[in-house]
Parts: C-alpha cells; sequence; structure tokens
C-alpha cells in the first residue's frame, strides 16, 4: 500500500456501505493506510447490522468471514467472550486493522524476540480500544496481543487484512518461541462452518 | 419508555435492549410504577423478560411470578439489585438467571429457601458477574441442576469444597476475584468442561485437578503459578489452556532441600519393593495404611517406591513442541532421574530436557494451546 496522490474522506452510514466502499478503494492499485483506517473509524457499530455474524463460542473467541474482498482483502467479525484472549501473533506481511464494535478489547504491542534470543519478549506499550475505535499494525509495527479482560461484557470486533492470511506465527511471551500456525472460520456469511480437520490447528 | 412486546414472540423486554449497556445514572423506578407497568404486560406465554437497565429501588417486585408464570430466563443484569427476594423462588420454569453487574454479595442477597425450592432443581444459568460477593453463598450450592455458574469479577478469596455439590456443573467462571488456593474437591465435577480461574492469586494448582476428565479449557492467565503438578498431562480432553501472566519458572531449579528417609519409611520401602507378604493381622492398622499410601518413583527404571521422603523437582516437558512447561516431580531420592529427563542423571546444568515417551504421547493428546 502506498499513499495516493488525493486521499478521500469516506463515512460509511452503514456495515453495507462499508463493505461497499472497501471494495472501491481495493480497487484501485494504490490503497492508503489512513484512508482505511479512517473509513473503518468512520461506520458508527449498529449491532443489528452485524448480529447476524456475531457468533459466540463458549470456549475461545471466534473468527466470522463478512467479505471475501474479491481476493483483495478478508473482513470478519471477532466475538470474543468473557476473559477470551489470543496468542501473541504477526501478521504474516499483511496490513490488520481491528475495530471495536462492542466493549472494550486490549492490545498488547510486542517487539519481535532476537533471533538467538531465549529470553521474555519485551512488551512495547499496552492499551485499551473503545468503541468504534481503529487500531492498525503491521508486521514491521510489531507483534501483538489481544483480550477482553472484562470478567463481565463480551466484546465483537471488525477486522479487516489485506492482503488475506491463513497462517501466521504464534509466540511464546516467556522464550520467544514462534510457531505456525493455520486460521479456521466459526462462521462465513453468517452460517456456521464447521471443518474436521486431523491437524490439530489453533483458532488465531 | 417500554418498548412494546410482541405479540408473537415469548420473548419481552422492558426495554428493548442491544448488546452494549451504558451504566445508567436515571432515577430508581418507583416500585409501584414498575409493578403496574409489569401487570399491565403480564403474559401467559413470555418465556424471556429482560429488565435491564433499569434501575430497580427493591427487589424483584411481588407479582412477577403470576404475571409471568411461563418465565424461563430472566436477565436484571445492571438493576442495581442488592438482593433478589423471594419472588424468585415462585418461578416454576426458570431455568436461566442473569444478575450481573449488581450490587448483590451481602447477606440475603439469595433468598431464603433457595435449596429446597424447585427451582433448585430446574436452574441451569446462573450469572452473578460483577457483583459483590466477598464468598460463594451456601445457598448457591445447592443448585444441583446448575450447568453454568459465573461469579467473574467479584471479591472472592477462596472456593468453598461443597462445590463439589454443583454435580451438574459445566461451566465454571471464577475469573477476576482474590483466590489464593484451589481445593481438591474441585475435581469432583465430572462433567465440568470449561474452569476459567484467570486473574486471581493462585500459587499452586492441585494434582487432583487432573480428575477433572472432562476438562476442555483452563484458564489459568495473571495468577502467580511458579510450575504446574506432571499430572495436568492427564488431562486428554484439554484443548485450551492459558498460562501468560505466571512467574513461571524457566530455568531448571533443583530443589535440594531432602530430608534423608526414616527408619520407618526405609523398612516400608523395602516391603513393597521385594513383595514382602503382610497381613492386615501382622501390623498395626496404623502401618498398613501407611504402606497403602507407597507413591511410585516416575523414573521407570527406578521401580522404587516413597512414601513421605522425596524430592521435589521441576522439570522442563516441551509441551507439544511449542514451550516448556515447568513440571513438578516427586521422586524417591536425589540420584533417581525423570523420565522426562534424558539418559544422563546428573542434572546440574541448565541442559535441554527432551520430551520422552511418556511426556511426548501425553502432549501429542493435547491438541491446542494458548500460549502463555
Amino acid at each position: 500500500m502506498e499513499q495516493p496522490v488525493q486521499t478521500e474522506t469516506w463515512k460509511a452510514q452503514s456495515l453495507e456501505e462499508l463493505v461497499r466502499i472497501l471494495h472501491k478503494i481495493f480497487a484501485e492499485d494504490k490503497v492508503s493506510v489512513e484512508e482505511v483506517q479512517a473509513l473503518m473509524e468512520s461506520y458508527e457499530s449498529n449491532p443489528e447490522e452485524w448480529l447476524k455474524y456475531a457468533k459466540f463460542d463458549q470456549y475461545r473467541y471466534t473468527r466470522n468471514l463478512v467479505d471475501n474482498g474479491n481476493g483483495k482483502f478478508n473482513l470478519m467479525i471477532l466475538c470474543w467472550g468473557e476473559g477470551h484472549g489470543s496468542s501473541i501473533h504477526d501478521h504474516t506481511d499483511s496490513h490488520c486493522f481491528m475495530k471495536i464494535l462492542q466493549g472494550n478489547l486490549k492490545e498488547t504491542l510486542f517487539q519481535w524476540p532476537e533471533k538467538k534470543g531465549n529470553g521474555e519478549m519485551t512488551k512495547k506499550s499496552e492499551r485499551v480500544l473503545r468503541d468504534n475505535q481503529c487500531a492498525y499494525i503491521n508486521d514491521s509495527i510489531g507483534l501483538h496481543r489481544v483480550e477482553n479482560i472484562s470478567h463481565t461484557e463480551t466484546a465483537v470486533s471488525l477486522h479487516l487484512y489485506s492482503p488475506p492470511f491463513d497462517t501466521c506465527n504464534t509466540f511464546d511471551q516467556r522464550t520467544g518461541h514462534k510457531h505456525k500456525v493455520t486460521m479456521t472460520f466459526y462462521s462465513q456469511y453468517g452460517e456456521r462452518t464447521v471443518c474436521a480437520t486431523a491437524v490439530p490447528q489453533e483458532n488465531n | 419508555m417500554a418498548a412494546a412486546a410482541d405479540g408473537d414472540s415469548p420473548e419481552l423486554e422492558l426495554p428493548r435492549r442491544g448488546p452494549a449497556e451504558p451504566e445508567l445514572e436515571s432515577e430508581p423506578e418507583p416500585e409501584l410504577a414498575l409493578a403496574a407497568e409489569l401487570s399491565a404486560r403480564r403474559s401467559a406465554e413470555a418465556r424471556q423478560l429482560v429488565l435491564s437497565p433499569r434501575r430497580l429501588s427493591g427487589p424483584l417486585p411481588a407479582g412477577l411470578s403470576q404475571w409471568f408464570p411461563a418465565l424461563e430466563v430472566l436477565d436484571v443484569s445492571g438493576t442495581g439489585l442488592a438482593e433478589m427476594g423471594a419472588e424468585l423462588l415462585s418461578l416454576p420454569c426458570l431455568h436461566t438467571l442473569l444478575a450481573k453487574n449488581n450490587r448483590l454479595g451481602g447477606p440475603g442477597s439469595l433468598p431464603k429457601g433457595l435449596g429446597q425450592a424447585p427451582l433448585a432443581r430446574s436452574l441451569r444459568v446462573l450469572n452473578l458477574s460483577g457483583n459483590r460477593f466477598a464468598e460463594v453463598p451456601p445457598a448457591l450450592l445447592r443448585l444441583h441442576g446448575l450447568r453454568s455458574l459465573s461469579l467473574g469479577g467479584n471479591r472472592l478469596h477462596s472456593i468453598p469444597p461443597d462445590i463439589q455439590e454443583l454435580r451438574s456443573l459445566e461451566f465454571l467462571y471464577l475469573g477476576g476475584n482474590f483466590i489464593t488456593s484451589i481445593p481438591p474437591e474441585l475435581a469432583k465435577l465430572p462433567c465440568l468442561k470449561y474452569l476459567v480461574l484467570c486473574d486471581n492469586k493462585i500459587q499452586s494448582i492441585p494434582p487432583q485437578l487432573a480428575q477433572l476428565h472432562s476438562l476442555r479449557s483452563l484458564s489459568l492467565h495473571n495468577n502467580l503459578l511458579t510450575y504446574l503438578p506432571r499430572e495436568i498431562l492427564n488431562l486428554v480432553h484439554l484443548e485450551e489452556l492459558s498460562l501468560r501472566g505466571n512467574p513461571l519458572v524457566v530455568r531448571f531449579v533443583r530443589d535440594l532441600t531432602y530430608n534423608p528417609p526414616s527408619l520407618q519409611e526405609l523398612a516400608g520401602r523395602t516391603i513393597k519393593t521385594r513383595n514382602v507378604p503382610y497381613a492386615p493381622s501382622d501390623l498395626p492398622e496404623t502401618l498398613v495404611r501407611y504402606l497403602s499410601l507407597a507413591s511410585n518413583c516416575p523414573n521407570p527404571k527406578c521401580g522404587g517406591v516413597y512414601f513421605d521422603s522425596c524430592v521435589r523437582q521441576i522439570k522442563f516437558v516441551d509441551f507439544c513442541g511449542k514451550y516448556r512447561l515447568p513440571l513438578m516431580h516427586y521422586l524417591c531420592s536425589p540420584e533417581c532421574s525423570s523420565p522426562y529427563s534424558s539418559a544422563s542423571q546428573s542434572s546440574t546444568s541448565q541442559s535441554e530436557s527432551d520430551s520422552e515417551d511418556e511426556a511426548s504421547v501425553a502432549a501429542h493428546r493435547m491438541q491446542k494451546v494458548l500460549l502463555g
């Protein structure tokens, strides 16, 4: 993604409109990170529009595909039960936008572990993201862990990844040791998808 | 103020609520006005009633069970409720009660006679998260039909051993309290699938927890754990385990404080390892019982037993090939090495411990792990 000559200021009035504008933006050769982030933030979360994608799992957070962006991006909704969190992970050379639709999510940024290092990973910063805020990360910025730290409220977030990816690395905070994992969707386009696989997977 | 109830649907919301509820600073609902409104909206078919985010000024209005006799789900979250009131006991079909973010926790929070009411058998889901409970109310433990219990974000300092009475429990959320230890009786919940103990002050996990055969997900992050009992590898159905934010021992630590065995212990070991026959009539009852408490040394090459005298060792198991878990072993003597270490006996160096046999088989059984 690079900076185009002119950056539009979009206002998405609905989730459908957000998807429409995203398709438009990503049809171009060059896409601006700032433009996408502003667009995502401009959409005011309306649960009636996304409730059908918000499928919660008792045990862990879920990834629910909303739109596959004609192969240019994946737009998905993540549902976090109380106390649910992710591993520390990278983003496989892709751009990651994360917008809060409901509740709060804590994002903790980590430095990449040293190649030869075998010690505790270094925390860079942490923040709590609130309603409608949109965060951005890519591999050059660092790694992060996302968690719903509330014991009483669930959280829902809208994620955009470009280009789409289905594997990433997860990291052990205490040692920096990394492990490649495959990600799966709990549902796609509002329909629950059950995949039976022999290989153990991590839903990250 | 209140949304109209849909005549066709069995659900009644007063008012219609979205998934996100801001904390309202409105005046408490005058009791009479609320009672009048509920009475006016009475329905013999309504199965769900949502009272939040109204602020209630007292307990649940009397008459609730007459106006909504078919009620199965009652949501009074965020209403400022300080006590439930006896009205709850008259709801014959209630299976789900959501009462999070209230002022419950003091004496009288739960109605008297809860244990004897039909509710004790019919209630399946109870959410009391975000309240002020400093202890698990004993009455709660009479809810033998309970499948799901949440006491997250309260002020609990301990878990009562009588938790084992909740025999049907599948889901137990105790995150965000001040719990310092786990009673072994918690392991007597045969149906428990999801156990959340994150954000507490827990220093150790009792090895008995490995008896939770149905456990699928265990959340232990943000506690004070330095190691885990090796029995944790016996949880064959465990798919998720969170351990981040614990001061888990990273370097190999050898506990050098070893109390040499007593004569009784040495004699007991000999009887056991040499299979010296004995009958209850041969020995005093205390010694018969003592002999029955022999534990096997985990070193497969040793085959020895120990009673009280053992060496605590922290060994690292390469867990599912992902990271090292410090697991506590008990060995019969400092010369014994654990099955998890490589062939060499002495381990004064921080040598890597490979996942051998037993450990790797057990590790493969655990399919997914949330990295700490």
